[in-house]
């Protein structure tokens, strides 16, 4: 399988460190991580890397938000292969619908735990055609 | 003493979590006070209150992450409260307190989250206190119940220490855990002790001299000894209960030291032994820094890149090894590499350009590879964006040396290098010799003292304007107090004190020896200007502070220093 490659779209540097230690866990060996601390640099990265395997992206962020990051790869149809996972807090479940709807694989809620996001990025993985439709 | 699980995922993420998450908890601090103070002039204050919600909202979810479901809850109240003050403006003047309160509380917390075990108890009074709040009854009574709470509040903040007790299997209790701070106060009214003693001490004197010339002991003697002994077990129990396990500190190192090697593309293994020696928490606490410094610098410039190693018929994988022992009243502390090692001659081609080379013609390998220390000489050729700090040995044997440690080196080129700290175990209280200079006092840790003489001028000579003086058949250089602390030169000072020193002795001229104390020892506030030879500060007995010296430093110019730390290896 080839290297997989992850990446990370969040203004917290914790959330990064977290992120850094659960890909280091024996489940990503050999995947690589890329980093952005706000939305339109998230966003840069991820019109460079068509090959992601899974996007993380906080909803909460100054400047490009999370939803404004799906808004605009669904209007310019960057990179529909790729899973783009948002991640979200229990207090924002119309977020949650509406970045479902705006094209987000999934959400996944802050707290999370390695696990947690160990069995979404199985599922992504699994799946490696586009979804951004479904809810 | 952290308040997170060690084997929670994000257990090592504890100090970043602060350093993100407190002064996001401080702003909210700032904004609640700043809209308390709008609320009761009857203003709105709506550009404050917006952001609110945000800040509160990342704390919270921050300690969600960590597993530290307390603040979380302590944050999701606060946001309920923020949220329900701003629509409700009649209800501001009564609520901004208790936001403010709030507020302030989960600032402290979240500043000393990777410290201080969690205050159970106040936390869950502060969260009523809010939902109650929320509930909307805050009727006189309601007033009264808060009063009443912020007592409690303040009383189990004062008690919080005791609430993780560890029970063993016979029911006694076999271990309490003790908020560090708490163990800080209890030092310092040790501290207030020492010096209250010291003060009856100096002022029953006269008395008990006079008694002891007629041959008579007296009770006022035998109290003032029973005391004594007293203070002096007390202290004993005291640094006991301070004393720390180093492997809190190097458990950190193998994470740091595996991400800053392949950060630099190098294959390190750092190898840790004697984590259960033990040392006084402050000194722990101050060692991190200097000892990330030499672990850096061992990755950046000691460890040669793989190819370069299997190549030099080395294993491609380095091995780093930090190792704590005690010796007597000390704790050795290595860091060990098996790198590249030093170049002593780049180094001494350095130190002649610099002027601080040693005057010997062929100085020693030890006497070269201890002016690393000196200022400008790291003889690095560039910065890791990595490590980002300019990795000076003088930095690492600055905050040694106020330690009261001392740092040396010791290597071989192309086989690795050594660099030794020798620590004390503890650094609250020092057996010092009081002298004056200028009417001002100084205090000598007494373990540099050699011999305390009369000064005879007439044994004082100039050479090269640098006073010498004979000294059990050793010619030692004599510096003038007055001098060697920033005053005035003095010519004839009554004394000479004797200070050891690793490499050579030295005189210090004084006007009075006032005698051994055993004094508290106060750091130093780090932005004030000093001079290099004071270490410290201590409150004398009749409440006068008096600088405590570092001997170290006395009459100190760059080559000493640096023969100095070559003598210490």
């Amino acid at each position: 399988m080839a290297a997989r490659t992850f990446l990370v779209v969040d203004d917290s540097r914790l959330h990064h460190q977290m992120y850094h230690l659960i890909f280091a866990r024996p489940a990503f060996e050999g995947a690589m991580l890329l980093h952005a601390y706000n939305g339109r640099e998230g966003y840069a990265l991820f019109t460079a890397h068509p090959e992601l395997t899974a996007v993380f992206l906080d909803l909460n962020m100054p400047g490009m938000t999370g939803l404004e990051f799906l808004e605009r790869r669904r209007a310019e149809r960057l990179h529909p292969q790729v899973p783009v996972i948002l991640v979200t807090t229990e207090s924002t479940p119309d977020d949650e619908a509406r970045g479902l709807a705006a094209g987000a694989w999934a959400y996944l809620r802050k707290p999370f735990t390695p696990e947690h996001l160990e069995s979404l990025v199985a599922g992504a993985d699994g799946r490696g055609v586009p979804v951004s439709h479904r809810k | 003493m952290t308040t997170l699980q060690p084997d929670h995922p994000f257990a090592a993420l504890l100090a970043e979590f602060v350093a993100e998450s407190a002064p996001l908890a401080e702003a909210v601090v700032e904004r609640a006070l700043s809209l308390e103070r709008s609320w009761n002039r009857g203003e709105e204050d709506e550009e404050t209150h917006a952001p609110l919600k945000g800040l509160l909202h990342t704390v919270k979810g921050n300690s969600a992450m960590m597993g530290l479901a307390p603040l979380q809850s302590l944050a999701h109240t606060l946001e309920d409260l923020a949220l329900l003050l701003s629509r409700e403006p009649g209800v501001r003047v009564a609520g901004g307190p208790l936001l403010v309160r709030g507020a302030s509380l989960l600032a402290d917390l979240v500043r000393g989250a990777a410290t201080s075990p969690l205050p159970a108890e106040a936390l869950r009074i502060q969260i009523e206190e809010i939902r109650a709040f929320l509930e909307g009854n805050p009727g006189a009574q309601e007033e009264l119940r808060t009063e009443r709470r912020q007592a409690d509040q303040r009383q189990s903040d004062r008690r919080h220490s005791r609430q993780t007790v560890e029970i063993s299997s016979d029911g006694a209790v076999s271990t309490i855990r003790v908020d560090s701070a708490r163990l800080d106060q209890l030092l310092d009214s040790f501290g207030e002790a020492m010096i209250a003693h010291a003060g009856l001490r100096d002022a029953l004197r006269p008395i008990i001299g006079r008694r002891r010339a007629g041959g008579e002991a007296t009770q006022v003697e035998h109290a003032l000894l029973g005391l004594e002994r007293t203070l002096k077990r007390l202290e004993g129990a005291l640094m006991e209960t301070r004393l720390l396990p180093i492997s809190t500190l190097f458990s950190r190192f193998t994470r740091q030291v595996r991400e800053l090697a392949r950060g630099e593309s190098r294959e390190v293994r750092l190898e840790v032994a004697g984590g259960d020696t033990r040392l006084d928490k402050t000194i722990i606490d101050r060692l991190g820094e200097p000892l990330v410094h030499l672990l850096t610098n061992a990755i950046i410039h000691g460890i040669e890149p793989p190819e370069e190693r299997t190549r030099l018929g080395k294993p491609a994988e380095a091995v780093i090894a930090l190792r704590a022992v005690q010796r007597s009243d000390r704790v050795l502390i290595t860091v060990t590499d098996d790198g590249r090692g030093l170049d002593p001659e780049r180094i001494l081609v350095k130190a002649r350009a610099l002027g601080v080379a040693p005057t010997a013609e062929r100085p020693s390998r030890a006497e070269i590879f201890a002016l690393a220390f000196l200022p400008g000489l790291s003889t690095a050729e560039r910065v890791s964006s990595l490590s980002g700090r300019g990795v000076g040995l003088d930095v690492v044997a600055g905050s040694i040396r106020a330690l009261g440690g001392q740092v040396a080196v010791t290597s071989e080129p192309g086989r690795g290098t050594t660099f030794t700290l020798r620590m004390p175990l503890t650094v609250a209280v020092l057996r010092a010799l009081l002298v004056q200079v200028n009417g001002e006092r100084y205090a000598l840790p007494l373990a540099d003292v050699a011999e305390t003489l009369r000064a005879d001028d007439r044994a004082i000579h100039q050479v090269a304007r640098q006073g010498m003086m004979t000294w059990r058949g050793q010619v030692i250089p004599v510096v003038d107090g007055g001098e060697a602390l920033g005053g005035d030169p003095v010519a004839d000072r009554p004394y000479c004190v004797v200070i050891r020193s690793a490499s050579r002795h030295r005189g210090l001229l004084v006007d009075a020896v006032l005698g051994h104390y055993e004094v508290v020892v106060k750091a130093l506030d780090p932005t004030l200007g000093r001079p290099p030879a004071v270490a410290a500060a201590t409150i004398l007995g009749d409440g006068r502070v008096a600088c405590i010296l570092d001997p170290g430093r006395i009459g100190e110019r760059p080559a000493d220093a640096a023969k100095d730390a070559a003598g210490a290896a």
